[in-house]
């Protein structure tokens, strides 16, 4: 069985890197990322959290389109060009089937995240040698240089502290929440498509409910604030919600990190445990509805 | 019969499509009841639209009937186990077109839980069958129709199953590939697989089919062996060896009315008609009313 999922997984990754479609998406990414260490900013902390923003940014944007466009196309392609049917024919449940393309879309965005995190450290590292260079062209011009060990300290103070900005661990975090939020995505998008008919529907009702996703705790907010209480109507609809609409907004800690902001793991850990709870109903859900769907 | 659980067994086979926007339905296939034993070469037959894909199709579990039931060796279409036992070549084949022959085969293989040397010897096996040696490295993207029909027999026989289902195999297909595929069916046979197929191509399902169905507007009308439906019971023919000159004939003629018909020379057989005029006698009928 896990052979199976496996043999459709790898297939499914191979599709979508042979169709150059998805390459561009990405190398746009890739080029975004790049592109960020243009855009100077006066002070060097500054210039580093807007790459940081970016990059981060970037990678989520693009892993998203890249989540919600692949997973859109893979049923009404395989519906369309009747390849499911020699699939299905074989020894293969639907819901291996489902699976397997489910887990190739996983190791797409896995690859891709992965490229786009290794550009986005390259350019880290690149404004890393770029902000000490700065520093030290600075200091060495300073009147006493090498000479007030006050002045050193101030070197080594700054040197530092751009080094730990650029290499901060919790970065890792950031970009594994990013994922996570993306297979989300990715579940979502499966999910509406096994009951949608075609691809635009897929498309616009994913971003539509990713988008309810972020405005949910929003709107928490608003009416716990106003009377202290919501009113039933508005607490049932917020639980309605609640359970049919992950909540994107907790994914927010994304941006406390960027800010330099200490986020511990546990909270991460919380979240990931989170998506992947999410991810699985929504994958049960899909493999209920594709079981009895007409293809 | 000689075994008690057929190759694949229709019971009041019902599937209705609905017409979402007119609130009408098309009734693809109607009752269908059906048997085929194991080692029996079986053709549908039946204008486009009667039914011969839809009943594949809920055979091998990839449609859901309204009503009745779809077995395959005793099993329902959906029993993993009945599923390692049939291959299916659909019509108009289409299969990934990023893949090559070889990836193609290397996929549908794996998905049968065939791995490694056993694989490649396998695909070795198949491609030469089915003469498919250009294309093993190109991307099925660049498959002329024939080609894919090719590489669709290929995978269907991957697993070396025991029950073929084949719609339309020589669609497309060029005479001399044709030919080999009819030769395929009937080498199969002798293996003792059972083959379940579409054509329309009357001359071939004639050299091949040992029994025929033959549908119309998702019924089955018609069914049985080729020898019973295509001899006819009315006349007898009688073939005399050499040229028939007219005084021989007027002298034969005769001859007969004496009825006094003896010798080693004087074969009698029985005239049959060709499926083609069989085929077209019965969709005419059905037709009329
Ligand atoms: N997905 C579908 N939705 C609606 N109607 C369908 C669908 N599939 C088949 N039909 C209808 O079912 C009927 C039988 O179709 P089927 O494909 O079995 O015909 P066929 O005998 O294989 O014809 P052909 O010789 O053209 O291949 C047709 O009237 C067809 O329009
Ligand atoms: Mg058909």
């Amino acid at each position: 069985m896990i052979g199976r999922i496996l043999v459709i997984a790898r297939n499914t990754l191979l599709e979508a890197v042979r169709q150059k479609v998805l390459n561009v998406l990405l190398l746009f990414g890739l080029v975004m990322i790049a592109a960020s260490s243009y855009f100077s900013q006066v002070a060097i902390d500054q210039q580093i959290k807007f790459v940081k923003d970016f990059g981060c940014g970037a990678i989520g944007l693009i892993g998203v389109c890249i989540a919600i466009l692949s997973v859109a196309q893979l049923l009404p392609q395989e519906l369309h060009n009747r390849t499911i049917y020699t699939i299905l024919a074989k020894p293969v449940r639907r819901s291996e089937f489902l699976l397997g393309k489910f887990v190739g879309v996983v190791l797409l965005l896995t690859l891709s995240v992965a490229l786009m995190s290794i550009a986005f450290a390259a350019v880290l590292w690149w404004q890393e040698t770029q902000g000490l260079a700065a520093v030290q062209a600075d200091y060495v011009h300073t009147p006493g240089w090498g000479k007030s060990p006050e002045l050193t300290n101030m070197y080594q103070h700054d040197v530092a502290q751009i080094v730990n900005q650029v290499r901060d661990p919790q970065m890792v975090e950031a970009i594994l929440l990013i994922f996570a939020k993306l297979v989300m995505a990715a579940a979502m998008a499966m999910l509406v498509s096994t009951f949608s008919t075609s691809f635009i529907f897929t498309v616009i009702t994913t971003c539509g409910i990713y988008l309810i996703g972020h405005m949910e705790s929003a709107a928490r907010d608003v009416w716990l604030s106003h009377g202290a209480q919501a009113t039933f109507g508005q607490g049932l609809f917020l639980e309605m919600l609640s359970l049919l609409v992950p909540d994107m907004n907790s994914f927010t800690i994304v941006d406390e990190i960027l800010d330099g902001n200490v986020v511990p793991w546990w909270h991460t850990w919380n979240l990931l445990g989170y998506s992947a709870v999410y991810t699985g109903v929504l994958l049960a859900l899909s493999e209920l509805i594709f079981e009895f769907r007409e293809i | 019969m000689d075994s008690p659980v057929f190759a694949a067994e229709t019971l009041g086979l019902t599937k209705r499509y609905p017409l979402a926007w007119k609130r009408r339905v098309v009734v693809a296939l109607n009752k269908l009841d059906l048997q085929v034993r194991p080692g029996e070469v079986f053709g549908l037959l039946g204008p486009n639209g009667s039914g011969k894909s839809t009943t594949i199709k809920l055979l091998l579990g990839l449609i859901r009937p309204n009503e009745g039931e779809a077995r395959i060796f005793g099993l329902g279409p959906d029993d993993l186990e009945a599923r390692r036992r049939i291959g299916f070549l659909p019509e108009n084949p289409y299969f990934y077109g990023f893949l090559t022959g070889d990836e193609t085969l290397q996929f549908f293989g794996k998905l049968c839980g065939l791995r490694g040397a056993k694989l490649t010897a396998r695909i070795n096996e198949l491609i030469d069958l089915v003469s498919l040696q250009n294309g093993r490295e190109r991307p099925l993207r660049s498959y002329s129709k024939g080609m894919l029909q090719r590489i669709g027999l290929a995978q269907a026989m991957i697993h070396d199953p025991d029950l073929l289902f084949l719609d339309e195999p020589t669609a497309g297909v060029d005479p001399q590939g044709s030919a080999q595929i009819r030769d395929l069916i009937l080498r199969l046979k002798k293996m003792g697989k059972t083959v379940i197929f579409s054509s329309h191509l009357l001359e071939q399902v004639q050299e091949v089919a040992d029994r025929v169905a033959i549908f119309s507007l998702g019924r089955k009308v018609l069914e049985g062996s080729l020898d019973d439906l295509l001899t006819e019971k009315e006349a007898t023919l009688v073939s005399v060896p050499g040229e028939l000159t007219d005084a021989r004939r007027d002298e034969l003629e005769r001859l007969l009315a004496q009825s006094g018909f003896t010798g080693a020379n004087v074969q009698f057989s029985r005239p049959r008609l060709s499926l083609e005029q069989l085929y077209l006698r019965t969709v005419e009928a059905e037709r009329q009313p």
